[in-house]
């Protein structure tokens, strides 16, 4: 087959993967009785949604929400996350101090946290973002420590032999060296946060797209239900693709190749 | 030759290293003489120990005993030109930013560690590529950064561990007519690690065998070879003979 005709087909196949997803989807639902909304119901329901208000706030009013209380956890995950990370791998002492008890609390899953946080906080803000917290500080932490501990050993020697003391090894050799690993880290906790803002707000809010499908499954809304699960998806893909062209800025060594 | 001033001298030095159950020696009494500005070659198959003792001539390693002294006193960490065998670019450096990493640690302010930069890119003839990342230059323009960014150290010492070991064959012969070309022009004295026989001969003022387990000096060799030496010449097929029945075979 030609380069070219490939090329083309390429660009045909993902088209052709969508319409038939669609052909199928309202081939189901437009079956009599049955329980699924046709694409049709769910793009009005998306336009409806758009302008009219469920508990005092549109579509996009809800999604800003849940990004909000995304967004200020992860502002304290990446934070406290990346320095614990950058400290357990620099430190031996330090981690052999502090591992064991992250060890033990790591793999408790965030939703797990959910009872106990709404005891602590009440039912405000601070609860979801508390959650979200817990969900993107752990990959923060993990893939900050192994991006340290995988630091090229001559890399580090380099360093030493162009006369780098102790402080200046860690800022210009291994916070550099570690800083792809970090970016991966802050990519796996985007989504972990975001799934666990919506289980978070499925369980206790008053606005936010997981109290919205909520809501819809209250009121027998289906439409509602799957226009939000789109939301969902959509506004992740949008997060991953804009630290996708992040990491393209930050580190432009990991992806220009050699001539 | 001349009585030439010895810059480093190496007395008894051996290294062990203690593993789980046993100690292995890897360097026993290792006993040589540096000349100034001297090229001087350590030759030894692979994995005697030949990087070992550079390290721990660079101060990356202790020695387990044995003595190191230099004429101009022990150099601090920043003082020695190291070139290494896969290169050791900062990757998220320029060509630049690699360059000039020595002085900028040391605290040189930008435009002064700029200008000095800039000479040894020159020298290495990298200029027009200042700018561009490890990740975009070929193996022996990365070891021609290396190469710059060990001498903008202006150490008057420079040790190099097997630093054309990852090129390619054209590239190699390349780089050793270079290297030479570059020191000739900015002498140094240059300690050259290296696992191959050719380029010892090619390169060395005097050339160290190491071999034997734990490693030690085998013998010394001065290739009575005008530069620019060339490999058909029958004196250097003669002295790689030599050199060849006298090394061990690395398994």
């Amino acid at each position: 087959m030609k380069q070219s005709t490939k090329n083309r087909l390429y660009l045909l196949l993902p088209i052709l993967s969508v319409l038939t997803l669609l052909a199928v989807f309202t081939l189901l639902s437009s079956q009599e009785g049955t329980l699924i909304p046709t694409p049709i119901e769910i793009w009005k329901r998306f336009w409806d949604m758009m302008t009219i208000q469920i508990s005092k706030a549109t579509l996009p009013v809800h999604v800003w929400v849940s990004l909000k209380r995304v967004l200020t956890a992860f502002v304290a995950a990446i934070l406290l996350g990346v320095s614990l990370g950058v400290f357990l791998g620099w430190s031996p002492t330090f981690n052999a101090l502090v591992s064991p008890v992250f060890e033990i609390l790591r793999p408790i899953p965030p939703i797990a946290w959910i009872p106990l946080v709404i005891l602590w906080f009440g039912i405000g803000e601070m609860s979801k973002i508390f959650i979200v917290f817990i969900g993107s500080f752990v990959p923060i932490v993990i893939n900050t420590h192994s991006g340290m501990n995988s630091i090229d050993p001559l890399l580090i020697n380099a360093g030493l032999v162009l006369g780098a003391n102790r402080s200046q090894l860690l800022v210009d050799v291994a916070l550099p060296a570690t800083v792809p690993a970090i970016l991966a880290g802050i990519k796996t906790a985007l989504s972990g946060g975001w799934m666990c803002v919506l289980a978070a707000e499925m369980i206790v809010a008053k606005q936010g797209v997981g109290f919205l499908i909520v809501r819809g499954q209250e009121m027998g809304d289906m439409s509602q239900i799957v226009v939000c699960m789109l939301v969902i998806g959509i506004v992740n893909v949008l997060m991953s693709t804009c630290l996708t062209k992040l990491e393209g800025v930050l580190c432009p060594w990991q992806f220009k190749k050699a001539k | 030759m001349a009585v030439q001033k010895s810059k480093i001298n190496l007395t008894n030095v051996s290294k062990a290293f203690a593993t789980k159950d046993k100690t292995v020696q890897v360097l026993k009494g290792i006993s040589l003489d540096v000349c100034e500005n001297e090229f001087l070659v350590i030759l030894g198959p692979g994995q005697c120990g030949k990087t070992v003792l550079l390290n721990i001539i660079a101060d990356l390693e202790s020695m387990t005993s044995g003595e190191i002294q230099f004429a101009s006193g022990k150099p601090k960490m920043g003082q020695l030109g190291v070139v290494f065998q896969r290169y050791a670019l900062f990757p998220w450096k320029s060509v630049m930013g690699n360059v000039e990493m020595n002085p900028k640690l040391k605290g040189v302010d930008k435009r002064t560690r700029r200008e000095l930069a800039q000479k040894y890119i020159d020298l290495v003839g990298l200029a027009g590529y200042e700018n561009a990342l490890p990740q975009q230059l070929s193996g022996g323009m990365k070891q021609r950064v290396g190469i710059a960014r060990a001498y903008a150290s202006e150490s008057d010492i420079l040790l190099m561990d097997e630093p054309f070991g990852a090129l390619d064959a054209q590239t190699r012969y390349q780089m050793q007519a270079e290297i030479l070309n570059i020191w000739e022009r900015k002498k140094r004295t240059v300690l050259f690690v290296t696992n191959n026989i050719e380029e010892a001969i090619f390169l060395g003022d005097r050339i160290i065998l190491l071999g034997g387990t734990p490693t030690s000096v085998k013998k010394e060799y001065v290739p009575d070879l005008p530069r620019p030496r060339s490999y058909t010449d029958a004196g250097f097929y003669a002295l790689r003979s030599e050199i060849a029945a006298n090394t061990d075979l690395a398994l």
